[in-house]
Order: structure tokens, then C-alpha cells, then sequence
């Protein structure tokens, strides 16, 4: 049920009622300058108008109105809904309602309507936290001589990054001695068959290998993989918002990031999210559940891209870093001193995937200079990728539109061995 | 093909009361106009009642294009239409094309008839220009105001026979006394009107 407030009234004279007003007016002043008879009768109608009308101007009066969703994906359509309940009033009141609509809001429908009720759809087209607007409401009553006009604030929404897609996992080659869905190198109570072995006085029955046994004249069971989770951690590199605004770096970084916390969340994995930005590293510790994927994104969302300060993770308390995480970064690379930072963490031991989300170069220019600048910033690229590959941090491209399973397939297929 | 149709049909209506005020408007510009006087800023005067009624039409006509706010960075272009498009809708037109036509009445020897005729086109331009404006259904409007309108008319009738009857006396406080008495007509219709 939309929540209903009473909301005050400003009254004031039409246009229309103006407009007569002055029609009236004239004719009469004239008629009393000029001593004609006849001007007052010019005057009789608009006078008549003005005069028939009848004051109904309630100084507050009721709206329901009702944001369908206040967190949603990008370009995902939402509505508001508003309702006038005028009450002794209902049907003596003409409504136009209007949506003025927030900046970073894009109306999918008219924004002005007449009638009791109205509803306005719009999307949201890039992430973040938007002020959704206003909604105006101009009241006339049955004569149309009085105009009211009353405003509503509407409540502010919450656009998540669309999650990138991803159905695949990164598996680390030593897992956290925890219960999860990952299949372990070491044996377990799985359901990945790993092997044979002799039976063993406290062996389940129901794990004998017949066939094995008959072969081998001696009682033989199977053997399977533990199944454990692993520790994830998104580590977003907010410092630079390279290309257009829909497309840049951030907006690919945390589009990534989303869809990674959806896919390692899907698989009881505990996922933890830590954004370098503006101002320092802001962390949340690594959890489970469909409510974390929430609690990430609404992390994410307070991003303040510029220039950082320099953030150490060294600083950052265990929990947010917890030792043999796996850490994927979303990161353009173009900031000194995050690389620096990630060189900082492979050194001492953490497991680092980076997904370089940069995607945009120099403008192209026809000037030796620039050609030459362009060349060297392509190499200095290529010169910082090749440095954190030489340190064991694989880096793959991700141009924001494939899936993110497209990239990361080299080290899917098979787990990522952790060299300390 | 039915949603162009509707929507073609959307847009009729919508020019109907348009075009109506445009031509109520400049009907009683040439109506008062006739025979044209060069006494008192007439030429003056009707030029400010054409110009009025002319933008007050282009308003209307212009009323549903979108005035973009906070913008930066437009085209000189763009900044010159969004300055004709506000200069174009902060004036109040339609009370300047009124006052002008009465001003420009006045200017022009008595005739009762012709500016009961002018009353009648004036509150028919201003109607209109009002049902253009609203997009309030045209005939809902004038029924609900049907009595007032008719007894207007009457009083316009009877403004004008008022005016025409010879006066009472040589002296100038009979002519007073008949604007007086007309207004006392007008203000006691008024007041016995039926809500």
C-alpha cells in the first residue's frame, strides 16, 4: 500500500482567471474614464466569469505515492505510482500531475498526466545512487479560476552495476579446510571419485568397490575428493575512470566484480569486496550468503573515483585480506602506486588474478609528438602488464561485453596452483 | 499503423482550440481595428495587439515542446532557442492583445453595437485560448458555464441599449450615471448568479 502524507496547498489566480481579471478591469476603468455605457457591458461577461466561481481550496490535501523499486540493475524499468485523495473533494478537482525527474533518471513515459492517478516509468541508464525527483501536481478547481500546486519529494534510489556474466570459477589448488562445493586435492567426503584403496577396519560398507575387490581377492573401497570452499576476494581498483560514461573502466570494474560476487557466492564460496579509491580502501570482510552479494554492491556504490592517496594493504586487518584468499583484481592498470600495491600483495603471498578492464586509448592525432606519445603510453601498458605476469599475477583483458568466463577460461579448467 | 492513427487524431484535437484562438484573436484585432484611427498611439496600440495575439498563438502552437533545464555547454543555436522559447512564454500575451483592443475601442467614436460585439469576441477569445491551453474537453467547459454565459450576453446586450438610449439630460453626469448604473447591473448579476 503506497504510503500517504498530507501535503500543502499553494492557491493562487489562473491564468485564465487573470486574464478576465484584466478583461474586467479595462472595460470598466475605461468605462469610467470615458463615460460609454457600453464598456461596462464588455466588462459584464468576464465579470460574471470571475464571480460564479465558488472557493474550493483545501490547504493540504492527501497523496499516496509509491516508488515500485528503490534498488534496481541498470536500464531495468521502475515506476512511480501517485494517487490524489482529496476526500469531501473527489471529482471537483482537475489534476495534472508532472514528474520532474532527477539528474542520472531517464523517463521511459510522458511525464505529464491528467486524472487522480498517475504512473511515470523510467530507467536508471548508469550505477549509483540517484535522487529519482519530484513530482508536481497542479490542482485547478470545477471552474478552472483557482490553481493549486503542491510538490512531492520522492525517495532516492539505489541503481546497482548490471552483474557481468560468469558461470564458471577460478579454484584455487589448496582450499581453506572448510566444508564448501569445491572439489580438494586432498581425500574427503565428496562425490568426486578420486581412486581405489585397500579396506580398512571403520571403512563404510557401502564405499566397497565389488568389482575391485573380486579382482584383487582382497576388499577394496573408493576413495573421493573432499569438497571445500575457498576465500574470495574483489579487489576494485576505483582510482581511474578512463572512457565514456557507460563504458569507462569503473563502470566495467564493477560490472565484473558484481557478476564475480554472484558466481563464487552461488558456490558457498565467502566472498569479501575492497575498493581502492579516493581517500583510502574501503573493505568488507569476506562472508556467504545471497545477502552479501547486496552488502558488496552496496559497497561498491559509494566509489569515489580521483586520485588515490596511496592506500598500503599491508594496513588492512586480516579479515579483509585473510591469508590464502584468492583476490581478483578489476583494474585498468593505470595507476603507479596500485600497481605497486599489487606487486606489494604477490610478495607477500596472496594469489592475485587481475582482469584488466582498460579499453579506451589516447585520442589519435596526426602529430609526430602525439604519435609518439601514443606509442609510448602503449608501451608503458604493455611494460606494467608483462612485469606483474613475471611476478606469477596472470592478467587477462576483459572488454566488458563477453562473459567474463571468456577470459578467465585459461584457469578454469583446472585449479590455480599457489606458488608462495 | 492503429497508434500513428490515434495518434494523428491526438494532435487534430489538440489544434482544434489552436487554431480557433488564432482566428477569434485576430478577428477582433481587425474588428476593433476598422475603420483604422490615427489619434491616441492607435498605430502603436494595434501594433502591440497584432504582436500579442501572434505570439499568444505561436505559445499555444509551441506549448508542448520541452524546455531542457540545466544544461551546459549548448550550441548557440540551441541557447538561441531556449532564450525564444522562454521570452516567448514569460510574457502574458493574451493581456496585453486585451487591454490593446479596449484601448483601441475607446480611441474610436461611441458604438454600442460594435463593442458589444467586440465583448462577445473577446470572451470568446479568451475561452478559447483558455480550452487550448487546459486541454480541458471544450464542451464539458461551456456547458457548466452556460448560464453565466448567457446572462454575460444579456448584459452585453443591455451595456450596448444603455448605451444607445439618448441621454437624459444635456449635463456630462447623465452619461456618468448610466456607466454607473450599468456597472450596478452587472455587479447585482453577479451577485444573484446561481453557483
Amino acid at each position: 500500500m503506497p504510503e500517504r502524507k498530507d501535503v500543502a496547498v499553494h492557491w493562487r489566480l489562473s491564468r485564465h482567471a487573470r486574464r478576465l481579471l484584466t478583461l474586467a478591469a479595462a472595460g470598466l476603468l475605461l468605462a469610467m474614464l470615458t463615460r460609454r455605457a457600453e464598456l461596462v457591458g464588455l466588462a459584464a461577461p468576464a465579470l460574471l466569469l470571475l464571480a460564479a466561481a465558488r472557493p474550493v481550496r483545501p490547504a493540504r490535501i492527501g497523496v499516496r505515492s509509491r516508488v515500485t523499486a528503490t534498488r534496481l540493475y541498470e536500464d531495468e524499468p521502475a515506476a512511480v505510482d501517485v494517487t490524489l485523495e482529496a476526500g469531501d473533494l473527489d471529482g471537483q478537482l482537475d489534476v495534472r500531475w508532472t514528474l520532474h525527474a532527477g539528474r542520472g533518471i531517464d523517463p521511459q513515459s510522458a511525464t505529464s498526466a491528467n486524472g487522480d492517478a498517475a504512473r511515470f516509468t523510467f530507467t536508471v541508464p548508469r550505477w549509483g545512487r540517484r535522487e529519482t525527483g519530484t513530482v508536481e501536481a497542479v490542482l485547478h478547481d470545477r471552474w478552472r479560476l483557482a490553481e493549486g500546486r503542491l510538490s512531492l519529494p520522492l525517495p532516492a534510489i539505489a541503481c546497482y552495476p548490471n552483474p557481468a556474466t560468469q558461470r564458471t570459477r577460478v579454484v584455487l589448488s589448496r582450499l581453506p579446510n572448510r566444508l564448501g562445493e569445491h572439489s580438494a586435492r586432498v581425500p574427503g567426503e565428496g562425490v568426486e571419485f578420486t581412486g581405489v584403496r585397500e579396506y580398512v577396519p571403520g571403512d563404510r560398507q557401502r564405499q566397497i568397490n565389488w568389482p575391485a575387490s573380486t579382482r584383487r581377492g582382497r576388499l577394496q573401497v573408493n576413495t573421493f575428493a573432499a569438497e571445500r570452499s575457498q576465500d574470495v576476494v574483489l579487489l576494485v581498483d576505483a582510482t581511474s575512470d578512463v572512457g565514456e560514461p557507460g563504458s569507462s573502466a569503473l563502470d566495467f570494474g564493477l560490472r565484473g566484480a558484481a557478476g564475480a560476487a554472484h558466481a563464487y557466492l552461488d558456490a558457498r564460496d565467502r566472498v569479501g569486496v575492497i575498493t581502492y579509491q579516493w581517500g583510502g580502501a574501503r573493505w568488507l570482510a569476506p562472508s556467504l550468503g545471497r545477502r552479501q552479494v547486496y552488502r558488496i554492491i552496496d559497497s561498491m556504490l559509494d566509489v569515489d573515483s580521483g586520485w588515490s592517496r596511496g592506500t598500503v594493504f599491508s594496513r588492512l586487518p586480516r579479515a579483509a585480506l585473510p591469508p590464502g584468499a584468492l583476490v581478483v583484481v578489476f583494474s585498468p592498470l593505470l595507476d603507479q602506486r596500485f600497481v605497486e600495491a599489487l606487486r606489494d600483495m604477490r610478495e607477500r603471498g596472496f594469489i592475485l588474478l587481475v582482469v584488466d578492464v582498460l579499453n579506451t586509448e589516447p585520442p589519435r592525432r596526426l602529430r609526430f609528438t602525439d604519435v609518439m606519445a601514443r606509442r609510448i603510453w602503449r608501451m608503458e601498458q604493455q611494460a606494467i602488464r608483462f612485469s606483474l605476469r613475471e611476478l606469477g599475477v596472470p592478467v587477462v583483458h576483459w572488454d566488458g561485453v563477453t562473459p567474463l568466463d571468456l577470459p578467465l577460461a585459461p584457469y578454469m579448467r583446472r585449479p590455480l596452483v599457489v606458488r608462495r | 499503423m492503429r497508434g500513428g492513427l490515434a495518434a494523428t487524431a491526438t494532435r487534430t484535437v489538440a489544434a482544434g482550440p489552436r487554431v480557433a484562438a488564432l482566428l477569434l484573436g485576430a478577428a477582433c484585432v481587425a474588428w476593433t481595428a476598422t475603420p483604422l484611427r490615427h489619434i491616441g498611439w492607435a498605430n502603436l496600440t494595434l501594433a502591440a495587439a497584432i504582436v500579442s495575439v501572434a505570439a499568444g498563438a505561436l505559445r499555444l502552437a509551441l506549448s508542448e515542446v520541452p524546455q531542457p533545464e540545466d544544461e551546459y555547454f549548448l550550441s548557440a543555436p540551441v541557447r538561441a532557442w531556449l532564450w525564444f522559447l522562454s521570452a516567448l512564454r514569460l510574457p502574458p500575451w493574451e493581456e496585453i492583445a486585451v487591454v490593446a483592443l479596449v484601448w483601441l475601442e475607446v480611441l474610436h467614436p461611441a458604438r454600442p453595437l460594435h463593442t458589444a460585439a467586440l465583448g462577445a469576441g473577446l470572451a470568446g477569445y479568451l475561452l478559447t485560448v483558455h480550452i487550448a491551453e487546459s486541454g480541458a474537453p471544450a464542451g464539458r467547459l461551456l456547458r457548466g458555464q452556460a448560464k453565466v454565459l448567457a446572462v454575460g450576453a444579456c448584459l452585453l446586450a443591455l451595456g450596448a441599449g444603455a448605451a444607445m438610449l439618448p441621454a437624459a439630460g444635456p449635463g456630462a453626469g447623465s452619461s456618468l450615471l448610466r456607466v454607473l448604473a450599468a456597472a450596478a447591473v452587472t455587479v447585482a448579476a453577479a451577485l444573484v448568479l446561481p453557483a
